[in-house]
């Protein structure tokens, strides 16, 4: 399996569409449909950050109207998250729709907890991106929708770079180093804000090095983090972090790092272009000085590999609200409103020919010529297991950011990996 | 003869985690049976509900919990409420793996150390206690009953604050004396610095417990009993250990229960300052059995390693409640 | 007994330095609470705030259903409590004062019971809780608490109730009492002391339990506040005066009730009971 995702999802592309917004939704077979809606109030999970407020509030309202139906939206944490969505897709009253990241969706589709999503797919699907759409397909069925996408880019503090007399953005890893080096040196802030276990930026790195986390042997998969390119991969980390104080055994959302971002003694961060809204609603006066670049690679040309993050919606298979939920699917995911969240969150949305949103969008510009060349996790049923805490490549980083050997860290924690990675579903 | 008839009741006292106990009850009180015995029924009919409340919310979990260590149990069958029988192949796999000797290892020396510090400094601040001008006493019963009374989830919140690697006090107070290197330490950063932490908070949060009862039964030591020991000529350290030690004993033995018990057991304190980690270094028996089960959603597997931890605690233990068992036995 | 200058002097150094040693953190989490953010950044600990704020309370207050997973804790915590009591009061009476076959049995039972590590079982249980249709309720967490106080209580409250002379019992029932009566009326009011002493334990547990509800409830009208803390924490990181604030939120109740109950208990016990 290719695990680079084809560059169809850059901004390029500009394909006309074929406007299959959920208006005109026929009668639904699984169960009693439009007549019972009336009354009913859906449950859907959706993560920390994943959709905005004015976004919440216009979906609510479209939908309640479509439907008659109301709609409860409940913000998940991720920490824990995976255990939480096993424990509820086993229930009888599930969330009716859940978000589901990327790399785990095809865990959650091999244990049979989410519904089929053919008839979905059917009708609003047609121009998914296929890329993206590759994360929700299990042995040939559709079990969830993509909703957005996103790569990290460089989100930077002007005030401090110029302050440190930086004039332009850099265009390679190199010259990025060497603006880190001179902010230190000139300005009393931190260069970097990069803690240890920002693991998804690694393998960004990973992917940019060309690298694969698991290798197949004799028919199954097993840790392929000893590879030198993945210590190619991690020594390049390493660099990054020599200019950031931060942590070396956190990760990057605890503390959130946008809020220390904010409080503008921070050089750069490497974050999602909405973290920069996080950053704003801890202090207002950042504001002003937000700027964002794309990560730099080795040369000019070719920008670093970045994990291609992004979350679908799925249908829970013991909902008992299944048609319902799939017609909030269709207003969710309707033209409209994914535009809006392009445009409020600055994400990649499901189909090419809305990313007209993002224009303007300096985050999500920023964002786009990485794009091409990023990648996922693994994505097999094998790989979920593997991110459930305590995530042996986090502990492999810190590791490494102690000074230990890359070869020798990472084969501290293929036992575990390969453990997981074995793991029976 | 009275002593030992108050060990089997000191058994009970101490539980009173949170309270001040009355000194260890006349023997004399539980061997003069009451003659009246009305329906043979009654003790049970009293027992009842306990009895029924055991039954069903700890034996029901329990047998369950053991059905399941036989089970192959990961997220798929836990959703669509499958039930497949693996034989013994959960205990195989945690038995032969790699991590569960060392655990259970990590668990008894975590054990160990904790409650010998407990009981060593729960006993000495006990003893201080008893020594102390009234005052003085209760100052220091204030901070004491403080530190007691922190729920642990908070209690662990405030360690990490106050350990914590920039701004915590810690840090600063050692860089001040002098340790220039630990201005930016990183107490999470290795198993021995994380163990210190957590050790120190479950040592201040169990402290408390030990010395403040440990000082209210040295309040009922009778009087006489020093005062013919001073008229055997014996001196401070004599009747210490000739009077103290033997009245205090059967409570020492308790409080030492008690305390293994809820140390081995200890939960949120470990978890939470460290989720285990680094690596998971510093995960003991029940966060070992956490963490594959729940975390991992190995849930047979979790099943089987919470089995072999009460089995643990059971083999742990099994001193004291021979000792009790014992001791009911004499005096029926 | 005359005591040198020097041996009047340690125990009450140590003594101080000791009561400094286990109130520091507490104080530390209060004083922490009320700084401004900018006294709590410093490169000097700020030891005593002199200018204090409440935006960190704000702050911790504004959370999402707080005062409905304040209402929630009391409940459970005080259902609990309530329940184990009076289960356990009958059962200690019986270990304590009577005399029967498998007596000994149920007491070494109990002390097993207490040794249940709860964590670990929390799979079994929810599949339990889940399968019997009762997810998302307080009913389960209340049983489950007052399950896992109540053997603890039990063996406490057997050793208050033997503490009790078996000669005021006797008399009363000379006096023409019933024996339940002479429960009623002459135990049960030397028990007092005892039984508030005891039902801090029980509240200690369920006000901190936090793996079981995690598991049970996610619907967040049905949480308690150590959820909440927790949650808290992990979003806040290291805004530590939002932390503090709300781990003093969490633990004020509980230190209040601790010092109060612990009086009474203590004042109960030595001016009646054995000491009577």
């Amino acid at each position: 399996m290719k695990r680079k995702l084809a560059a169809a999802i850059t901004i390029a592309g500009m394909m006309v569409s074929v406007a299959a917004c959920g208006g005109n939704s026929k009668d639904d077979s699984k169960d009693a449909g439009p007549g019972s809606w009336k009354g009913q109030t859906l449950t859907v999970w959706t993560m920390d950050g994943s959709a905005p407020p004015q976004w919440t509030k216009d979906v609510q309202a479209a939908f309640e109207k479509k439907t008659g139906a109301k709609v409860k939206f409940e913000i998940q944490k991720w920490d824990g998250i995976q255990q939480k969505i096993t424990t509820a897709l086993s229930e009888d009253n599930p969330p009716d729709v859940l978000e589901v990241g990327n790399t785990q969706t095809p865990a959650y589709a091999a244990t049979g907890g989410l519904a089929d999503l053919a008839d979905v797919k059917k009708e609003i699907g047609a121009d998914w991106t296929q890329s993206v759409s590759q994360s929700s397909v299990f042995e040939g069925k559709q079990y969830a929708a993509p909703w957005y996408f996103a790569n990290r880019v460089v989100i930077y503090n002007k005030a401090i770079w110029a302050k440190a007399g930086i004039k332009d953005t850099p265009k390679t890893r190199d010259e990025f180093f060497k603006d880190l080096e001179t902010i230190g040196k000139k300005t009393d802030a931190e260069p970097l804000y990069l803690p240890g276990q920002n693991w998804y930026f690694l393998d960004g790195l990973i992917i940019g090095q060309g690298g694969d986390l698991v290798k197949k042997q004799g028919g199954k998969y097993v840790s392929n983090l000893a590879d030198p390119k993945v210590s190619a991969a991690m020594e390049t980390y390493k660099k990054y972090a020599a200019y950031s104080k931060a942590p070396k055994d956190k990760d990057e959302a605890t503390p959130q790092q946008a809020t220390i971002f904010a409080k503008g003694k921070t050089g750069a961060m490497i974050g999602m272009g909405w973290e920069a809204g996080t950053a704003i609603q801890t202090d207002k006066s950042i504001e002003k000085d937000l700027g964002y670049f794309t990560i730099p690679g080795q040369t000019a040309g070719k920008p670093e590999g970045v994990f291609l993050g992004g979350s679908n919606l799925a249908v829970a298979q013991n909902s008992k609200k299944q048609s319902l939920a799939k017609e909030f699917l269709k207003v969710a995911l309707s033209d409209s409103y994914e535009g809006e969240l392009a445009k409020l969150n600055g994400i990649v949305p499901n189909k090419t020919s809305l990313q007209t949103n993002l224009k303007g969008n300096a985050a999500a510009e920023a964002a786009a010529p990485a794009a091409a060349g990023g990648g996922t996790t693994p994505l097999i049923p094998e790989w979920a297991a593997v991110e459930n805490t305590p995530n042996p490549i986090k502990s492999y980083m810190t590791a490494v950011l102690n000074g230990k050997d890359p070869a020798a860290a990472a084969k501290d924690v293929e036992g575990e990996i390969n453990k997981r990675l074995a793991q029976q579903n | 003869m009275s002593v030992q008839t108050e060990g089997t009741d000191t058994a009970g006292e101490p539980a009173v985690r949170k309270a001040r106990i009355p000194g260890p009850p006349r023997g004399a009180d539980r061997d003069s049976g009451s003659p009246s015995r009305r329906g043979v029924a009654a003790p049970y009919l009293l027992l009842l509900p306990a009895l029924l409340a055991t039954v069903v919310l700890l034996g029901w979990p329990l047998v369950k919990n053991g059905m399941l260590s036989f089970q192959n149990l990961n997220p798929r069958q836990l959703i669509q409420h499958l039930t497949e029988w693996n034989g013994v192949d959960n205990y195989k796999e945690v038995l032969t793996g790699p991590d569960f000797w060392k655990v259970v290892e990590r668990s008894v020396f975590f054990t160990a150390v904790n409650v010998v510090l407990i009981m060593a400094f729960g006993t000495l601040i006990g003893l201080l206690l008893a020594r102390l001008g009234k005052k003085m006493r209760l100052t220091l019963l204030v901070g004491l009953v403080l530190a007691w009374a922190m729920p642990y989830i908070a209690a662990t919140t405030v360690y990490q604050w106050l350990f914590a690697q920039r701004f915590g006090v810690v840090n600063w107070v050692l860089d001040k004396l002098g340790w220039h290197s630990m201005a930016d330490y990183n107490w999470l950063g290795s198993q021995f610095s994380t163990f210190s932490v957590i050790i120190l908070l479950i040592v201040w949060q169990s402290v408390p417990f030990v010395a403040i009862n440990l000082y209210a039964a040295t309040t009922t030591i009778p009087r006489e009993l020093y005062e013919a020991a001073s008229l055997d000529g014996a001196g401070a350290w004599q009747s210490f250990t000739s009077v103290t030690l033997p009245f205090l004993r059967p409570f020492l033995y308790a409080t030492t229960f008690l305390e293994v018990i809820w140390v081995f057991k200890a939960f949120p304190q470990v978890f939470a300052i460290n989720e285990g980690g680094p690596d998971r270094l510093t995960e003991t028996l029940p966060i070992y059995a956490y963490v594959e089960g729940v975390g991992n959603q190995h849930f047979g597997v979790g099943a089987a390693i919470s089995f072999l931890t009460i089995l643990a605690l059971l083999i742990i233990t099994s001193y004291y409640l021979r000792m009790v068992l014992k001791q009911e036995e004499d005096e029926l | 007994m005359k005591r040198s200058l020097f041996g009047r002097i340690w125990p009450n150094a140590t003594a101080v330095i000791l009561f400094v040693g286990f109130v520091f953190p507490v104080y530390w989490m209060f004083a922490t609470a009320f700084k401004p953010t900018n006294d709590i950044i410093s490169e000097d600990p700020v030891w005593f705030p002199t200018n204090l704020t409440l935006s960190h309370f704000q702050k911790a207050i504004h959370a999402d259903h707080f005062w409905t997973l304040v209402v929630n804790s009391v409940t459970v915590t005080v259902l609990s409590v309530v329940f184990s009591l009076v289960i356990a009061l009958f059962a200690a009476f019986a270990l304590a004062r009577m005399r029967f076959r498998g007596r000994r049995g149920l007491i070494v039972t109990f002390m097993l019971a207490q040794m249940a590590p709860w964590e670990v079982m929390i799979i079994a249980i929810y599949m339990i809780v889940r399968d019997d249709d009762m997810l998302n309720s307080l009913v389960p967490l209340t049983v489950f608490y007052t399950m896992m106080v109540l053997p603890l209580t039990i063996l406490t409250l057997r050793g208050y109730v033997a503490a009790v002379p078996k000669e005021l019992e006797e008399s009363a029932m000379v006096d023409g009492c019933t024996r339940m009566q002479a429960f009623r009326k002459v135990i049960f009011p030397l028990l007092a002391p005892g039984l508030m002493a005891t039902s801090l334990f029980g509240f200690i547990t369920a006000w901190n339990e936090f793996p079981l509800v995690l598991i049970l409830n996610k619907d967040i009208e049905k949480q308690t506040l150590p959820l909440w803390l927790s949650q808290f924490q992990t979003a806040f990181g290291d805004d530590w005066g939002a932390t503090m604030a709300a781990s003093s939120l969490f633990a004020l109740p509980i230190l209040i009730l601790f010092i109060f109950l612990q009086r009474k208990a203590v004042s109960g016990l030595t001016d009646g009971a054995v000491k009577g």
